[in-house]
Protein backbone atom coordinates (compact mmCIF):
# COMPACT_ATOMS: atom_id res chain seq x y z
CA UNK A 1 0.00 0.00 0.00
CA UNK A 2 2.13 3.16 -1.29
CA UNK A 3 -0.31 5.01 -3.44
CA UNK A 4 -0.52 8.66 -3.24
CA UNK A 5 -4.25 8.19 -2.32
CA UNK A 6 -3.84 6.39 0.28
CA UNK A 7 0.31 7.94 1.81
CA UNK A 8 -1.05 9.40 5.02
CA UNK A 9 -4.21 8.37 5.80
CA UNK A 10 -3.41 6.46 8.66
CA UNK A 11 -1.81 7.19 11.26
CA UNK A 12 0.40 5.39 14.63
CA UNK A 13 -1.40 6.52 17.80
CA UNK A 14 -0.04 4.85 20.47
CA UNK A 15 3.00 2.84 21.22
CA UNK A 16 3.94 0.40 24.62
CA UNK A 17 6.16 -1.85 25.06
CA UNK A 18 8.37 -3.55 28.26
CA UNK A 19 11.38 -2.55 30.24
CA UNK A 20 13.87 -4.52 28.08
CA UNK A 21 16.68 -4.07 30.16
CA UNK A 22 15.04 -4.24 33.13
CA UNK A 23 13.54 -8.03 31.82
CA UNK A 24 17.53 -8.83 30.77
CA UNK A 25 18.86 -8.11 34.07
CA UNK A 26 16.41 -10.27 36.02
CA UNK A 27 14.67 -12.86 33.47
CA UNK A 28 11.39 -14.17 34.56
CA UNK A 29 10.00 -17.21 33.20
CA UNK A 30 6.83 -16.70 34.89
CA UNK A 31 5.62 -13.96 32.79
CA UNK A 32 4.85 -15.54 29.49
CA UNK A 33 4.86 -14.04 26.42
CA UNK A 34 0.82 -12.87 26.73
CA UNK A 35 1.60 -11.09 30.17
CA UNK A 36 4.23 -9.19 28.24
CA UNK A 37 2.09 -8.53 25.30
CA UNK A 38 -0.94 -7.68 27.47
CA UNK A 39 1.44 -4.81 29.45
CA UNK A 40 2.57 -3.60 26.05
CA UNK A 41 -0.90 -3.10 24.48
CA UNK A 42 -2.15 -1.66 27.92
CA UNK A 43 0.47 0.68 28.00
CA UNK A 44 0.11 1.61 23.91
CA UNK A 45 -3.68 2.18 24.85
CA UNK A 46 -3.04 4.55 27.45
CA UNK A 47 -0.34 6.60 25.28
CA UNK A 48 -3.03 6.71 22.49
CA UNK A 49 -5.42 8.28 25.08
CA UNK A 50 -7.94 5.55 24.13
CA UNK A 51 -10.05 3.42 26.23
CA UNK A 52 -9.74 -0.01 25.74
CA UNK A 53 -13.61 -0.21 24.84
CA UNK A 54 -12.89 1.67 21.91
CA UNK A 55 -9.87 -0.91 20.52
CA UNK A 56 -11.91 -3.45 18.33
CA UNK A 57 -9.00 -4.34 16.46
CA UNK A 58 -6.62 -6.86 17.01
CA UNK A 59 -3.08 -7.95 15.60
CA UNK A 60 -1.20 -10.89 16.87
CA UNK A 61 2.93 -11.35 16.39
CA UNK A 62 5.18 -13.40 18.16
CA UNK A 63 2.97 -15.55 19.95
CA UNK A 64 0.74 -18.68 18.57
CA UNK A 65 -2.76 -17.38 18.88
CA UNK A 66 -4.28 -13.76 19.30
CA UNK A 67 -7.12 -15.70 22.14
CA UNK A 68 -5.20 -16.15 25.51
CA UNK A 69 -4.49 -12.47 24.75
CA UNK A 70 -7.85 -11.22 23.95
CA UNK A 71 -9.04 -12.73 27.23
CA UNK A 72 -6.20 -11.31 28.92
CA UNK A 73 -6.57 -7.56 27.82
CA UNK A 74 -10.42 -7.59 27.73
CA UNK A 75 -10.31 -7.19 24.09
CA UNK A 76 -13.31 -10.26 23.74
CA UNK A 77 -15.56 -8.37 21.11
CA UNK A 78 -13.43 -6.91 18.52
CA UNK A 79 -14.50 -7.32 14.88
CA UNK A 80 -11.16 -7.64 13.20
CA UNK A 81 -8.79 -10.10 13.86
CA UNK A 82 -4.92 -11.54 12.43
CA UNK A 83 -2.82 -13.98 13.66
CA UNK A 84 0.81 -13.40 12.05
CA UNK A 85 3.41 -16.04 12.18
CA UNK A 86 6.10 -15.55 14.49
CA UNK A 87 9.19 -13.91 12.41
CA UNK A 88 11.35 -10.93 12.59
CA UNK A 89 10.34 -9.95 8.88
CA UNK A 90 6.20 -9.62 9.60
CA UNK A 91 6.37 -6.02 11.35
CA UNK A 92 6.01 -3.99 8.03
CA UNK A 93 3.38 -6.61 7.04
CA UNK A 94 0.84 -6.65 9.75
CA UNK A 95 1.75 -2.23 10.13
CA UNK A 96 0.76 -2.41 6.38
CA UNK A 97 -2.35 -4.99 7.44
CA UNK A 98 -3.49 -2.66 10.33
CA UNK A 99 -3.26 0.73 8.36
CA UNK A 100 -5.28 -1.01 5.22
CA UNK A 101 -8.01 -2.50 7.93
CA UNK A 102 -8.57 1.34 9.57
CA UNK A 103 -7.96 2.32 6.28
CA UNK A 104 -11.40 0.44 4.59
CA UNK A 105 -13.06 0.42 7.74
CA UNK A 106 -12.84 -3.01 8.81
CA UNK A 107 -12.00 -1.21 12.87
CA UNK A 108 -11.78 1.72 13.40
CA UNK A 109 -8.66 1.55 16.12
CA UNK A 110 -6.07 -1.44 15.42
CA UNK A 111 -3.67 -3.12 18.58
CA UNK A 112 -1.03 -4.76 17.01
CA UNK A 113 2.33 -6.12 18.89
CA UNK A 114 4.49 -8.36 18.97
CA UNK A 115 5.73 -10.60 22.33
CA UNK A 116 8.79 -12.60 22.39
CA UNK A 117 10.16 -14.87 25.21
CA UNK A 118 13.25 -15.78 23.55
CA UNK A 119 15.52 -15.73 26.51
CA UNK A 120 13.21 -17.65 28.16
CA UNK A 121 12.94 -20.28 25.76
CA UNK A 122 16.45 -20.74 25.70
CA UNK A 123 15.84 -20.22 21.75
CA UNK A 124 19.50 -20.46 19.66
CA UNK A 125 18.56 -19.45 16.34
CA UNK A 126 20.86 -22.48 15.20
CA UNK A 127 20.53 -25.63 13.82
CA UNK A 128 17.07 -26.57 11.92
CA UNK A 129 16.40 -30.01 12.06
CA UNK A 130 16.86 -30.55 8.19
CA UNK A 131 17.63 -26.96 6.33
CA UNK A 132 16.12 -26.79 2.79
CA UNK A 133 19.15 -27.50 1.44
CA UNK A 134 20.52 -30.14 3.87
CA UNK A 135 21.83 -27.22 6.07
CA UNK A 136 22.94 -29.68 8.96
CA UNK A 137 24.73 -32.09 7.37
CA UNK A 138 27.02 -29.66 6.61
CA UNK A 139 27.08 -27.81 9.77
CA UNK A 140 25.24 -24.97 8.67
CA UNK A 141 23.75 -23.60 11.06
CA UNK A 142 22.13 -20.59 12.01
CA UNK A 143 20.84 -17.05 10.34
CA UNK A 144 23.91 -15.42 10.97
CA UNK A 145 26.06 -18.05 9.39
CA UNK A 146 23.60 -17.33 6.17
CA UNK A 147 24.31 -14.03 6.36
CA UNK A 148 28.46 -14.27 7.08
CA UNK A 149 28.25 -15.80 3.33
CA UNK A 150 26.88 -12.88 1.91
CA UNK A 151 29.66 -10.91 3.67
CA UNK A 152 32.56 -12.84 2.36
CA UNK A 153 30.90 -12.55 -1.11
CA UNK A 154 30.73 -8.89 -0.71
CA UNK A 155 34.10 -8.64 0.40
CA UNK A 156 35.08 -10.65 -2.74
CA UNK A 157 32.80 -8.01 -5.26
CA UNK A 158 33.65 -4.57 -3.37
CA UNK A 159 36.49 -5.44 -1.14
CA UNK A 160 35.70 -3.40 2.67
CA UNK A 161 37.11 -4.47 6.07
CA UNK A 162 36.04 -6.10 9.09
CA UNK A 163 36.71 -3.02 10.78
CA UNK A 164 35.07 -1.06 8.69
CA UNK A 165 31.74 -2.88 9.23
CA UNK A 166 32.17 -2.35 12.57
CA UNK A 167 31.30 1.23 12.68
CA UNK A 168 27.80 0.01 12.37
CA UNK A 169 27.56 -1.94 15.71
CA UNK A 170 29.55 0.61 16.92
CA UNK A 171 27.30 3.52 16.27
CA UNK A 172 23.96 1.82 16.71
CA UNK A 173 25.92 0.99 20.77
CA UNK A 174 26.38 4.79 21.21
CA UNK A 175 22.73 4.88 20.74
CA UNK A 176 21.49 2.70 23.04
CA UNK A 177 23.54 3.87 25.77
CA UNK A 178 21.39 7.27 25.65
CA UNK A 179 18.21 5.12 25.59
CA UNK A 180 16.47 3.93 28.99
CA UNK A 181 15.99 0.22 28.80
CA UNK A 182 18.23 -0.79 26.10
CA UNK A 183 19.91 -3.77 27.04
CA UNK A 184 23.19 -3.30 26.38
CA UNK A 185 24.70 -0.13 28.03
CA UNK A 186 28.34 -0.94 28.30
CA UNK A 187 30.59 1.70 26.22
CA UNK A 188 31.72 -0.16 23.00
CA UNK A 189 34.59 1.18 20.62
CA UNK A 190 35.95 -0.37 18.09
CA UNK A 191 38.78 -2.51 19.59
CA UNK A 192 36.06 -3.85 21.86
CA UNK A 193 33.94 -4.97 18.70
CA UNK A 194 37.11 -6.51 16.77
CA UNK A 195 38.23 -7.96 20.55
CA UNK A 196 34.58 -10.04 20.51
CA UNK A 197 34.41 -13.51 19.47
CA UNK A 198 33.89 -14.56 15.62
CA UNK A 199 30.23 -16.82 15.55
CA UNK A 200 30.75 -17.30 11.62
CA UNK A 201 33.14 -15.81 10.74
CA UNK A 202 33.71 -13.00 9.37
CA UNK A 203 30.88 -12.12 11.32
CA UNK A 204 31.53 -11.40 15.09
CA UNK A 205 29.27 -11.48 18.13
CA UNK A 206 28.39 -7.80 18.15
CA UNK A 207 27.13 -8.38 14.59
CA UNK A 208 24.26 -10.04 16.09
CA UNK A 209 21.35 -8.73 17.24
CA UNK A 210 20.33 -9.84 21.15
CA UNK A 211 18.26 -12.16 22.11
CA UNK A 212 15.81 -11.83 25.02
CA UNK A 213 12.38 -11.06 26.03
CA UNK A 214 9.97 -8.48 25.46
CA UNK A 215 6.49 -6.76 24.11
CA UNK A 216 6.16 -3.92 22.29
CA UNK A 217 2.90 -2.30 20.81
CA UNK A 218 1.06 0.12 18.59
CA UNK A 219 -2.64 1.37 18.03
CA UNK A 220 -3.04 2.56 14.56
CA UNK A 221 -6.35 4.56 13.63
CA UNK A 222 -7.30 6.59 10.63
CA UNK A 223 -5.43 10.41 10.28
CA UNK A 224 -8.42 12.00 10.60
CA UNK A 225 -9.31 10.38 14.20
CA UNK A 226 -5.90 10.74 14.94
CA UNK A 227 -5.68 14.16 15.18
CA UNK A 228 -7.95 14.16 18.55
CA UNK A 229 -5.58 12.05 20.53
CA UNK A 230 -3.36 12.63 22.75
CA UNK A 231 0.27 13.02 20.76
CA UNK A 232 0.54 14.56 17.19
CA UNK A 233 0.21 11.91 14.95
CA UNK A 234 2.70 9.85 13.09
CA UNK A 235 1.53 9.75 9.29
CA UNK A 236 2.03 6.19 8.31
CA UNK A 237 2.77 7.39 4.85
CA UNK A 238 3.44 3.74 2.96
CA UNK A 239 4.62 0.39 3.21
CA UNK A 240 6.03 -1.75 1.04
CA UNK A 241 6.94 -5.64 0.72
CA UNK A 242 8.78 -7.61 -1.86
CA UNK A 243 9.42 -11.58 -1.56
CA UNK A 244 12.74 -12.59 -1.61
CA UNK A 245 12.58 -16.44 -1.22
CA UNK A 246 15.57 -18.57 -1.80
CA UNK A 247 16.44 -21.84 0.06
CA UNK A 248 20.02 -20.46 1.24
CA UNK A 249 18.12 -16.82 2.62
CA UNK A 250 20.88 -14.62 1.70
CA UNK A 251 19.85 -12.86 -1.84
CA UNK A 252 22.63 -12.90 -4.28
CA UNK A 253 22.82 -9.26 -5.18
CA UNK A 254 22.41 -8.39 -1.45
CA UNK A 255 18.59 -7.66 -1.65
CA UNK A 256 19.12 -4.92 -4.14
CA UNK A 257 16.41 -5.74 -6.41
CA UNK A 258 14.14 -5.50 -3.65
CA UNK A 259 15.31 -2.77 -2.22
CA UNK A 260 14.80 -0.47 -5.31
CA UNK A 261 11.50 -2.05 -5.29
CA UNK A 262 10.33 -0.77 -2.25
CA UNK A 263 12.16 2.30 -2.41
CA UNK A 264 9.67 2.78 -5.61
CA UNK A 265 6.61 1.91 -4.15
CA UNK A 266 7.30 4.01 -1.00
CA UNK A 267 9.25 7.11 -2.33
CA UNK A 268 7.98 7.89 -6.00
CA UNK A 269 4.15 8.29 -5.39
CA UNK A 270 4.96 10.64 -3.16
CA UNK A 271 7.86 12.82 -4.72
CA UNK A 272 10.37 11.75 -1.49
CA UNK A 273 14.09 11.39 -2.03
CA UNK A 274 16.34 10.00 -0.28
CA UNK A 275 17.86 13.66 0.91
CA UNK A 276 13.99 13.75 2.59
CA UNK A 277 15.07 11.30 5.30
CA UNK A 278 15.98 12.14 8.93
CA UNK A 279 16.74 9.09 10.44
CA UNK A 280 16.91 5.39 9.56
CA UNK A 281 15.08 2.84 12.59
CA UNK A 282 15.85 -0.73 10.48
CA UNK A 283 16.07 -4.20 10.85
CA UNK A 284 19.46 -4.62 12.41
CA UNK A 285 19.13 -8.07 12.69
CA UNK A 286 23.28 -8.48 11.44
CA UNK A 287 25.43 -5.67 10.75
CA UNK A 288 25.48 -6.54 7.14
CA UNK A 289 21.64 -5.99 6.86
CA UNK A 290 22.01 -2.10 7.52
CA UNK A 291 24.98 -2.15 5.25
CA UNK A 292 23.31 -3.65 2.37
CA UNK A 293 19.92 -1.59 2.98
CA UNK A 294 21.85 1.27 2.33
CA UNK A 295 23.30 0.71 -0.63
CA UNK A 296 20.02 -0.77 -2.22
CA UNK A 297 17.89 2.40 -0.90
CA UNK A 298 20.66 4.38 -2.31
CA UNK A 299 21.83 6.17 0.41
CA UNK A 300 25.25 4.87 0.21
CA UNK A 301 26.85 4.48 -3.59
CA UNK A 302 27.19 0.72 -4.73
CA UNK A 303 29.50 -1.40 -3.17
CA UNK A 304 31.03 2.16 -0.44
CA UNK A 305 28.48 1.38 2.08
CA UNK A 306 31.68 0.68 4.56
CA UNK A 307 33.34 3.80 3.78
CA UNK A 308 30.21 5.07 3.61
CA UNK A 309 29.08 4.70 7.46
CA UNK A 310 32.36 5.62 8.54
CA UNK A 311 33.31 8.95 10.81
CA UNK A 312 30.21 9.27 12.92
CA UNK A 313 27.78 9.51 9.56
CA UNK A 314 25.20 7.17 10.91
CA UNK A 315 25.66 8.12 14.60
CA UNK A 316 23.48 10.99 16.50
CA UNK A 317 24.64 14.26 15.58
CA UNK A 318 25.47 12.84 11.98
CA UNK A 319 24.22 12.87 8.42
CA UNK A 320 21.79 9.86 9.04
CA UNK A 321 21.20 8.83 12.34
CA UNK A 322 20.49 4.80 12.19
CA UNK A 323 18.55 3.07 15.18
CA UNK A 324 19.06 5.60 17.45
CA UNK A 325 17.12 3.80 20.32
CA UNK A 326 20.05 1.04 19.67
CA UNK A 327 18.32 -0.94 17.64
CA UNK A 328 17.95 -4.75 18.19
CA UNK A 329 21.98 -5.13 18.25
CA UNK A 330 22.04 -3.16 21.58
CA UNK A 331 18.46 -2.04 22.68
CA UNK A 332 16.15 -4.96 22.20
CA UNK A 333 15.53 -7.72 19.51
CA UNK A 334 11.77 -7.30 19.29
CA UNK A 335 12.13 -7.57 15.42
CA UNK A 336 11.32 -4.37 13.90
CA UNK A 337 8.90 -3.31 16.63
CA UNK A 338 11.26 -1.63 18.58
CA UNK A 339 12.49 0.32 15.52
CA UNK A 340 9.34 1.49 14.62
CA UNK A 341 8.31 2.58 18.32
CA UNK A 342 11.30 4.94 18.46
CA UNK A 343 10.17 6.40 14.79
CA UNK A 344 7.18 7.51 16.53
CA UNK A 345 9.42 8.55 19.68
CA UNK A 346 11.79 11.22 17.22
CA UNK A 347 8.19 12.14 14.80
CA UNK A 348 6.93 13.46 17.54
CA UNK A 349 9.57 15.28 18.84
CA UNK A 350 9.83 12.93 22.27
CA UNK A 351 13.19 11.31 21.59
CA UNK A 352 14.61 13.35 24.94
CA UNK A 353 18.30 13.63 24.56
CA UNK A 354 18.28 11.22 21.13
CA UNK A 355 16.01 13.70 19.65
CA UNK A 356 17.15 14.38 16.21
CA UNK A 357 15.99 18.28 15.16
CA UNK A 358 13.21 18.99 12.77
CA UNK A 359 12.31 14.79 12.13
CA UNK A 360 9.91 14.63 9.73
CA UNK A 361 11.06 11.39 7.73
CA UNK A 362 11.77 7.87 9.33
CA UNK A 363 12.15 5.44 7.13
CA UNK A 364 12.27 1.26 7.76
CA UNK A 365 13.28 -1.73 6.21
CA UNK A 366 13.62 -5.79 6.73
CA UNK A 367 15.77 -7.92 4.52
CA UNK A 368 15.12 -11.45 4.78
CA UNK A 369 13.08 -13.61 2.71
CA UNK A 370 10.70 -11.56 3.05
CA UNK A 371 11.78 -7.98 2.44
CA UNK A 372 9.34 -5.54 3.66
CA UNK A 373 9.28 -1.58 4.30
CA UNK A 374 7.46 1.59 5.93
CA UNK A 375 7.66 4.88 5.57
CA UNK A 376 6.77 7.29 8.44
CA UNK A 377 6.72 11.01 8.52
CA UNK A 378 4.62 14.11 10.58
CA UNK A 379 1.80 15.51 10.11
CA UNK A 380 1.23 17.67 7.97
CA UNK A 381 3.27 16.92 5.42
CA UNK A 382 1.51 14.82 2.62
CA UNK B 1 18.70 -44.05 10.57
CA UNK B 2 19.82 -43.04 14.28
CA UNK B 3 19.92 -47.49 14.73
CA UNK B 4 22.70 -47.97 11.78
CA UNK B 5 24.49 -45.31 11.80
CA UNK B 6 28.24 -46.89 11.47
CA UNK B 7 29.60 -45.34 14.04
CA UNK B 8 28.91 -41.58 11.97
CA UNK B 9 27.73 -38.86 14.86
CA UNK B 10 27.07 -36.14 12.41
CA UNK B 11 23.03 -35.14 10.64
CA UNK B 12 22.38 -37.20 8.14
CA UNK B 13 19.08 -36.07 5.80
CA UNK B 14 15.67 -37.72 6.36
CA UNK B 15 15.49 -39.44 2.61
CA UNK B 16 11.76 -39.10 1.16
CA UNK B 17 10.15 -40.21 -1.77
CA UNK B 18 11.21 -36.33 -3.75
CA UNK B 19 14.91 -37.01 -3.03
CA UNK B 20 15.98 -40.99 -2.53
CA UNK B 21 16.68 -41.38 -6.03
CA UNK B 22 19.38 -38.77 -5.49
CA UNK B 23 20.75 -39.84 -2.88
CA UNK B 24 20.48 -43.36 -4.59
CA UNK B 25 22.75 -41.57 -6.56
CA UNK B 26 25.34 -40.10 -4.42
CA UNK B 27 25.84 -43.64 -3.23
CA UNK B 28 26.79 -44.89 -5.88
CA UNK B 29 29.40 -41.89 -6.18
CA UNK B 30 27.03 -39.83 -8.91
CA UNK B 31 25.95 -36.46 -8.61
CA UNK B 32 22.55 -36.28 -10.39
CA UNK B 33 20.23 -32.88 -10.56
CA UNK B 34 16.42 -32.94 -11.22
CA UNK B 35 15.35 -31.95 -14.64
CA UNK B 36 12.04 -30.81 -15.83
CA UNK B 37 11.22 -32.89 -18.60
CA UNK B 38 8.51 -30.26 -19.98
CA UNK B 39 10.96 -27.37 -19.55
CA UNK B 40 14.56 -28.09 -19.19
CA UNK B 41 14.70 -26.66 -15.70
CA UNK B 42 17.58 -27.86 -13.75
CA UNK B 43 16.72 -27.29 -10.15
CA UNK B 44 17.83 -28.40 -6.34
CA UNK B 45 16.42 -29.32 -3.07
CA UNK B 46 15.09 -32.54 -5.14
CA UNK B 47 10.82 -31.00 -4.77
CA UNK B 48 8.93 -33.09 -6.90
CA UNK B 49 7.80 -30.55 -9.14
CA UNK B 50 9.72 -28.17 -11.62
CA UNK B 51 10.01 -24.71 -9.57
CA UNK B 52 10.14 -22.79 -13.19
CA UNK B 53 7.32 -24.16 -15.19
CA UNK B 54 5.12 -26.35 -11.71
CA UNK B 55 5.40 -29.80 -14.09
CA UNK B 56 5.47 -32.86 -12.16
CA UNK B 57 7.17 -34.40 -14.81
CA UNK B 58 10.25 -35.30 -13.38
CA UNK B 59 13.53 -36.61 -14.73
CA UNK B 60 17.30 -36.67 -13.57
CA UNK B 61 20.75 -35.24 -15.23
CA UNK B 62 24.30 -36.21 -14.19
CA UNK B 63 25.67 -33.23 -12.74
CA UNK B 64 29.12 -32.21 -13.93
CA UNK B 65 29.98 -31.83 -10.39
CA UNK B 66 31.77 -28.67 -11.37
CA UNK B 67 30.80 -25.31 -9.67
CA UNK B 68 32.43 -22.09 -8.31
CA UNK B 69 32.33 -20.73 -4.72
CA UNK B 70 29.25 -18.22 -4.55
CA UNK B 71 30.27 -17.75 -0.26
CA UNK B 72 31.44 -19.23 2.43
CA UNK B 73 31.85 -18.87 6.38
CA UNK B 74 33.77 -20.41 9.00
CA UNK B 75 31.50 -21.51 11.90
CA UNK B 76 33.10 -20.66 15.21
CA UNK B 77 30.06 -21.40 17.30
CA UNK B 78 29.02 -24.82 18.47
CA UNK B 79 25.48 -24.71 17.66
CA UNK B 80 25.57 -28.50 16.30
CA UNK B 81 27.36 -30.71 18.87
CA UNK B 82 28.03 -33.40 16.66
CA UNK B 83 30.01 -31.05 14.68
CA UNK B 84 31.84 -29.02 17.61
CA UNK B 85 35.14 -31.39 17.51
CA UNK B 86 35.45 -30.30 14.31
CA UNK B 87 35.54 -26.40 15.21
CA UNK B 88 36.84 -23.81 13.37
CA UNK B 89 34.79 -25.99 9.92
CA UNK B 90 33.87 -24.32 6.70
CA UNK B 91 30.62 -24.25 5.21
CA UNK B 92 30.28 -23.39 1.33
CA UNK B 93 27.76 -22.24 -0.96
CA UNK B 94 28.39 -23.58 -4.37
CA UNK B 95 26.86 -22.23 -7.35
CA UNK B 96 27.09 -25.61 -9.73
CA UNK B 97 27.61 -25.49 -13.74
CA UNK B 98 24.15 -26.38 -14.39
CA UNK B 99 22.99 -23.36 -11.94
CA UNK B 100 21.79 -24.57 -8.68
CA UNK B 101 23.22 -23.66 -5.59
CA UNK B 102 23.63 -25.72 -2.76
CA UNK B 103 25.47 -25.81 0.66
CA UNK B 104 28.67 -27.93 1.32
CA UNK B 105 32.15 -28.22 2.56
CA UNK B 106 35.04 -27.52 0.89
CA UNK B 107 37.73 -30.50 1.65
CA UNK B 108 41.78 -30.56 0.65
CA UNK B 109 42.06 -26.66 1.35
CA UNK B 110 42.72 -24.91 4.89
CA UNK B 111 39.94 -22.64 5.44
CA UNK B 112 42.49 -19.77 5.51
CA UNK B 113 42.55 -20.48 1.71
CA UNK B 114 39.18 -20.57 0.59
CA UNK B 115 37.94 -17.87 -1.20
CA UNK B 116 35.08 -16.41 -4.05
CA UNK B 117 35.04 -17.68 -7.24
CA UNK B 118 37.06 -21.03 -6.80
CA UNK B 119 36.33 -23.39 -9.04
CA UNK B 120 35.72 -26.77 -7.16
CA UNK B 121 34.72 -30.32 -7.80
CA UNK B 122 32.43 -32.55 -6.12
CA UNK B 123 33.68 -35.32 -4.23
CA UNK B 124 32.11 -37.93 -2.69
CA UNK B 125 32.07 -38.69 0.90
CA UNK B 126 30.87 -41.97 2.52
CA UNK B 127 29.17 -41.27 5.82
CA UNK B 128 27.08 -44.51 6.10
CA UNK B 129 26.28 -47.53 4.32
CA UNK B 130 23.20 -45.97 2.87
CA UNK B 131 23.96 -42.06 2.69
CA UNK B 132 27.36 -40.60 0.84
CA UNK B 133 27.74 -36.97 1.22
CA UNK B 134 28.57 -34.68 -1.75
CA UNK B 135 31.53 -32.25 -0.60
CA UNK B 136 33.66 -30.16 -2.96
CA UNK B 137 37.99 -29.89 -3.31
CA UNK B 138 39.59 -27.17 -5.34
CA UNK B 139 40.10 -27.70 -8.91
Amino acid sequence: MSDREFAGKTAIVGIGGSDFAGLYRTPDPERTGEALATEAIAAAIADAGLEKSQIDGLITGGLPHYEPVAYRSGLTDVRFVVDYPQAGRMCAMALMHAATAVHHGLADYVVLFNSVVFRTQGTKFGAQPQGLLYDTIYGMASPGAQYSMGFTRYQAEYGGTEEQLGAIPVAIRSHARMTPGAIMQQEMTIDDYLASRYIAEPLRLFDYCLVNDGAAAYVVTTAERARDLAHPPVLIAGTSGRANFREWYVDLGFWDEACRSMKADLFDPLGVTTEDIDCLQVYDNFSVSVLWGLEGFGFAPKGQGLEWVQNGRIALGGELPINTSGGMLSESYLQGWNQHAEAVRQLRGQAGERQIPDCDWSLYWCLSALPGASLLCRDGLL
Amino acid sequence: MTEDRDGYLKPLPTVTHEDREFWAAAREHRFVLPKCQSCGHVWFPPYASCPACLSFDRGWTEASGRGTVWGFTIMRQPYIGSFEPELPYNVVLVELEEGPMVYSNLVGIDNAAIACGLPVEAVFEDATDEITLIKFRPV
